[in-house]
């Protein structure tokens, strides 16, 4: 037996105290520590305590089941080998204890030999089984850190040309001329754009958005649209886009995650602004109807064709008919679908080719008795008079 | 101005320093790169500096953070301003949650994101400063 740093740890449970002598007697000198007992309900302590590799288990004792004591164990610990002893010619409660999760079984009487090796796999099944553990979790910690490890490796070259263009910029200052300058500020803005895509795509391929369902709580929504509302002016303001807000009446709370709703909004929003004429509205109206919140985000733009609108929140899609004016990575519409989802709500969208679009959102409102939505239909529809 | 300043930048992308420097260097500050944390630690302990500009993702983690932690544990070095200046805010999130620095964890005094915009780099370092001239003040 190859000699390790922590040494394997054994228990045996029979009631026949002659079984548990012989046992620890075949294991003396091998590099097993072995505990034994004759009662099932010390066995469970002893398996808390004593964190043991591998357990063997006569399935016929007095007071508790030897088919209890297997169950339990795997509760306590998923990983613990176990093995069951059954008397001669039980055959089909061996079966059935290794449908239960035992490793094996040993009928009475057997050969010490025969101990032996059974022990030896068993411990070895246990190694092996405690190294797939490990294997997975280094997987997804790999994962985990894969979005990490290529976000630093795409965006550093990128922030290295950006840095320099930023400090090109400056030197040389008052001696560019109209073209060179809009040149350089062209190229700052196209970095800036592969910059924002590879955030935004290393977001949708790492997070898990039904892991935002951990933080729910009531919600109020107004505050939530004044919020996003506040990220997304400054770009209305360049355009010259004015965002107004109207709210019908108190609205009851949603149930939700904070930080992911708003960015739903946002992209909403901002898209909305995006794809609006110079010197227009965009209008956000929300009200309550039927147990859920609306909210419906309209501008007068330069609308979605039916084509189109199919498209629309299928990853990386990007609309034909701004794509000449304004730039976008077409993941925005994608990430608030999945986050609206995930509220149990839906989106729709309503659009007039050339007179502009109309984002609905609908998100069922908290109720408290269950804490959970009251309808959890999440439905993408869609309705468009293209011309 | 700060004129005069002396500046260490430690990061080991030598484009993305040169992008720092001359804007810093065009503001009359002296700047020293290190471009490995061994060399960025051997320099604070040799020479003196009036701030230092920090990169998180340098050799095989953020080691940038241990930099920022050894500068902290350092009689001579503790009161040093530091600007963290890292491409990775997000995923830098959960070292610093729900704020830009995270006092228990590391104790810098700003953190900027690559790219940084000049302006805001030069306002950064002469708050830096400023406020590491008052605290020197206060105490002496």
């Amino acid at each position: 037996m190859e000699k390790m740093e922590n040494q394997p740890r054994i228990i045996i449970i029979d009631d026949e105290e002659v079984v548990l002598d012989s046992c620890t007697e075949i294991l003396a000198g091998s590099n097993y520590e072995v505990e034994v007992t004759q009662e099932g309900k010390l066995c469970l302590d002893l398996v808390q305590k004593y964190h043991p590799d591998l357990v063997f288990i006569d399935l016929k004792m007095p007071g508790i089941s030897g088919m209890q004591v297997l169950e339990e164990i795997h509760t306590i610990d998923s990983t613990i080998v176990t093995v069951v002893i059954t008397g001669f010619a039980t055959v089909n409660s061996a079966v059935e204890a290794m449908k239960k999760g035992a490793y094996d079984f040993l009928p009475k009487p057997f050969t010490p030999d025969e101990f032996r090796i059974i022990t030896r796999r068993g411990i070895e099944r246990r190694k092996l089984m405690l190294e797939t553990i490990a294997l997975r979790r280094e997987k997804e910690m790999l994962r985990e850190n894969f979005s990490a490890i290529v976000s630093h490796e795409l965006k550093s070259p990128l922030n290295a040309i950006q840095q320099n263009l930023f400090a090109l910029d400056r030197e040389l200052g008052e001696s560019l001329n109209d073209t060179q300058r809009a040149r350089l500020e062209r190229m700052k803005v196209r970095i800036d754009d592969l910059i924002k895509l590879i955030t935004s795509w290393l977001r949708v391929l790492s997070v898990d958005i039904s892991k935002i369902r951990d933080s729910f709580k009531p919600l109020d929504v107004p505050p939530l649209i004044t919020k996003a509302v506040e990220t997304v002016e400054p770009h209305a303001i360049r355009k010259d886009i004015q965002i107004v807000t109207t709210i019908d009446g108190s609205l009851s709370p949603i149930e939700g995650e904070e930080i992911s709703f708003v960015e739903a909004l946002i992209n909403i929003i901002d898209n909305a602004v995006k794809y609006s004429y110079v010197s227009s509205t965009v209008n956000i109206h929300a009200w309550e109807k039927s147990g859920s919140i609306e909210i419906a985000i309209s501008d007068t733009g330069v609308g979605i064709s039916k084509d189109e609108i199919a498209h629309l929140f299928s990853d990386f899609y990007r609309g034909k008919s701004g794509q000449m004016t304004e730039s976008s990575h077409g993941l925005g519409l994608t990430i608030s679908r999945r986050i609206i989802d995930a509220h149990s709500g839906s989106i729709s969208v309503d659009s007039e080719s050339g007179k502009g679009t109309t984002f609905s959102i609908r998100i069922p409102i908290y109720s408290p008795q269950n804490g959970k939505q009251t309808a959890s239909e999440s439905e993408l529809t869609i309705s468009s008079q293209s011309n | 101005m700060d004129q005069s300043k002396k500046l260490l930048i430690i990061d080991d992308d030598p484009d993305f320093v040169e992008g720092i420097k001359s804007i810093l260097d065009a503001a009359d500050y002296i700047v020293d790169v290190a471009y490995n944390p061994k060399d960025g630690l051997k320099a604070l302990q040799t020479y003196h500096y009036d701030m230092l500009l920090l990169d998180i993702m340098m050799g095989r983690g953020a080691e940038g953070i241990m930099i920022a932690r050894k500068l902290r544990k350092d009689p001579k070095l503790v009161e040093m301003p530091v600007l963290i200046i890292t491409g990775i805010r997000e995923q830098m999130a959960f070292l610093f949650p729900g704020e830009a620095v995270h006092p228990r964890f590391v104790a810098v005094d700003e953190l900027v994101e690559k790219p940084v915009d000049p302006n805001l780099l030069l306002e950064k370092v002469s708050t830096l400063l400023q406020r590491a001239e008052e605290r020197k003040a206060k105490i002496g």
